[in-house]
């Protein structure tokens, strides 16, 4: 038993570390992968390595390719995660942040950034991740305090509320698009899930929520899988509902907002991932959540590598390779779950 | 280019997927009504050998000398690097940057809807990037953070600004003198143009069409961009001034009550949209410019991109709308 435990780890481990190197060995310049590692170890402390490469092949490597592969893989393991927890929330393995607004009210938040020319402060240049994310936030606390009946919280309530003001979000941010000018394409270009920002400082920005977020609900998965029996028994077998769930949305929907804010909107792998796992490896949630931030990272660095490969020197923007990738693998999953069931 | 409004298409078709329908269809290039950037004050010192210049941000730029490794980021400054002789130091450009024609032969570094490729930038290495008024800053300090200089051309508003736009890319690149020539020579082929339109008897009341996807609802140029002023130059009056906004959709029953004398249609470089099309239209039937046949096919690209074929654009549209003064 320990030990099929352990497979799924080990295998899933692998693959995020091969996703991380073929990340880091991709891309628009053609570096030899020796050059790659030396490069990589030479930056380690104490190590000295003689370079034989030229300059421009160590700020690609240091200063644009790790960056952009380590924001990816944080991003992914973010949405993944926090996808896990929203599916156990909701009891609905088609919850995903989209479904309670966070990320069209992050959505809305970055549009009306790029619609504003704020004067050049120290928020100028992060305003559209900054305004992303207390977008996120504000959507949470609106759609919360609306869904909510008294000191409870229901699940479906939180939903209505949930996808009526992602509709109103989403409205607002069309007509925003619709009044603006040069701003369309930027805002275009962020929607569909590219970040132009690159380089060390939005992964260090997104780091610590992105961190506290998950650790927290990796500490939940005793809590989700009590969630499963419902609401009233999982009260009479001694858990707070309520304050259990308000934790748990505070925790996806900031990890979620971090990630939305600083890679832009991208759909399907917050709701692909932790169904995929919970098909191969069942419906525990003290091995789904984390098994969903590993492959979370992993399918967002393949989608990722996508995005840079197909249209090169062009890089599409990696949500449209989530979600024309995505939807028909979840698709044809559905197609085979159905199957199972039928026959 | 017809290639690049494919890609355009089946971007604004997903965009449509996620719910931001109504896009419309507009280039990818252009000016904006909002002065954002300040005027450069170009002003190379002459104590040292290095050159020091300030550039449409604000932000100080210093170049060793005239640059000879340049990325453009925008059609438009691509335009305007060849135009000042600049054209063989061009290292690399934006992906949607086709003219002239040698342009295409540069190293293309993306851009367009998806991301420019930092990597090829940093590995062209540049002594000097492009920008324009359409690069995000957060793009500018992107390249700025890895060491490369950043020159943000202002977007011009006018054609003077413009004129100004090519002198100072003739210093960034050591082509002044030549430039001097080409400007005078812009400047005359204006002052004939708006000499002659002096003349005119009347000022017919033109629509510029960006985008007839919806024939209902037409994307059309407002006030501020360089459709609008150029129609103005060229002895028109623009529908389109009417609307509060660079470019926005005009409903058909106000299009109808204003009656355009004459149809230009930008988006022909777009979308192939001929007059035999805008004819076949159900509403559009009974609007005098249908009726005398005055619908023309318009070179987009040379009045929604801001550099010297703007000078190209005034004189296809003075005579589009004058024809009988320049028989």
């Amino acid at each position: 038993m320990a030990h099929s435990r352990f497979r799924p780890y080990l295998i899933n481990s692998l693959l995020l570390v091969l996703a991380l190197l073929a990340s880091v060995a991709i891309g628009a310049v053609y570096i030899a992968p020796a050059t790659v590692l030396r490069i990589f170890l030479g930056h380690l402390p104490g190590v000295n390595m003689a370079g034989d490469w030229p300059a421009t092949a160590v700020t690609i490597i240091m200063q644009v390719r790790l960056p952009h592969t380590v924001l990816v893989a944080l991003t992914g393991a973010a949405l993944a995660g926090s996808g896990a927890a929203y599916q156990g929330l909701f009891r609905n393995p088609l919850a995903d942040p989209y479904l309670i607004g966070v990320a069209s009210g992050a959505g809305l938040g970055a549009v009306l950034a790029m619609s504003r020319s704020w004067p050049t402060n120290w928020l100028a240049l992060y305003a559209v991740p900054v305004a992303a994310f207390l977008g996120a936030v504000v959507t949470i606390i609106i759609v919360y305090t609306l869904a909510r009946t008294g000191p409870t919280l229901q699940t479906t309530t939180l939903i209505l509320a949930g996808v009526a003001f992602s509709s109103f979000a989403t409205a607002l941010t069309s007509f925003l698009m619709l009044r603006s000018n040069a701003e369309l394409r930027r805002a275009l270009g962020w929607l569909l899930g590219g970040s132009i920002l690159s380089g060390w400082t939005p992964v260090l920005a997104m780091l610590p929520y992105v961190t506290v977020g998950l650790l927290l609900l990796l500490t939940m998965g005793h809590t989700l899988n009590v969630l499963q029996f419902g609401d009233d028994q999982a009260q009479q077998m001694g858990l707070n509902v309520e304050r259990s769930k308000r934790l748990l949305i505070i925790a996806a929907s900031l990890t979620t907002a971090a990630a939305v804010a600083f890679s832009g909107i991208i759909g399907f792998v917050g709701l692909i991932v932790p169904h995929l796992v919970r098909l191969l490896w069942g419906p525990d949630y003290r091995h789904l959540t984390p098994l969903s931030i590993i492959g979370g990272g992993t399918l967002l660095l393949l989608a990722d590598i996508l995005a840079r490969v197909v249209l090169a020197p062009q890089v599409l923007p990696v949500g449209v390779v989530t979600a024309l990738a995505g939807a028909p693998f979840f698709l044809w999953i559905l197609y085979r779950a159905k199957a199972k069931v039928m026959w | 280019m017809k290639k690049n409004s494919i890609g355009l298409w089946l971007i604004l078709m997903l965009a449509t997927v996620f719910g931001l329908s109504g896009c419309g269809g507009q280039t990818a290039v252009s000016p904006t009504a909002e002065p954002t950037a300040i005027p450069a004050a170009v002003e190379p010192t002459a104590v040292s050998p290095s050159l020091t210049f300030t550039d449409g941000l604000g932000n100080t730029i210093e170049l060793a000398g005239p640059a000879q490794r340049i990325i453009s980021l925008a059609p438009s400054n691509t335009e305007v690097l060849f135009y000042v002789g600049a054209g063989a130091q061009v290292v690399g450009r934006d992906s949607v940057s086709d003219y002239p024609e040698a342009a295409l032969a540069v190293a293309d570094i993306g851009g367009g809807f998806g991301e420019l490729a930092m990597e090829t930038i940093i590995a062209l290495e540049p002594d000097l990037v492009l920008a324009a008024d359409i690069t995000p800053p957060e793009q500018i300090k992107a390249l700025t953070d890895v060491g490369l200089t950043v020159y943000a051309l202002p977007n011009p508003l006018t054609l003077d600004d413009m004129f100004n736009n090519l002198r100072t890319v003739a210093q960034l690149t050591g082509h002044q003198a030549e430039t001097e020539r080409l400007v005078a020579d812009l400047a005359a082929r204006v002052t004939a143009v708006t000499d002659k339109i002096a003349t005119a008897s009347a000022t017919p009341l033109v629509f510029y069409e960006l985008d007839s996807t919806d024939a209902n609802a037409p994307w059309t140029a407002g006030a501020g961009t360089f459709v609008d002023t150029l129609i103005t130059m060229g002895g028109g009056q623009n529908v389109g001034a009417m609307m509060d906004s660079a470019w926005a959709q005009i409903s058909i029953e106000e299009l109808l009550v204003q009656d355009p004398d004459v149809i230009l249609l930008g988006d022909y470089t777009w979308g192939g949209v001929t007059p035999e099309d805008v004819a076949a239209r159900e509403a559009w039937q009974g609007l005098t410019a249908v009726q005398n046949n005055t619908i023309y096919t318009f070179d987009d690209n040379t009045v929604s991109r801001p550099g010297p074929r703007l000078v190209d654009g005034l004189e296809a549209m003075a005579k589009a709308l004058h024809p009988e003064l320049f028989e």
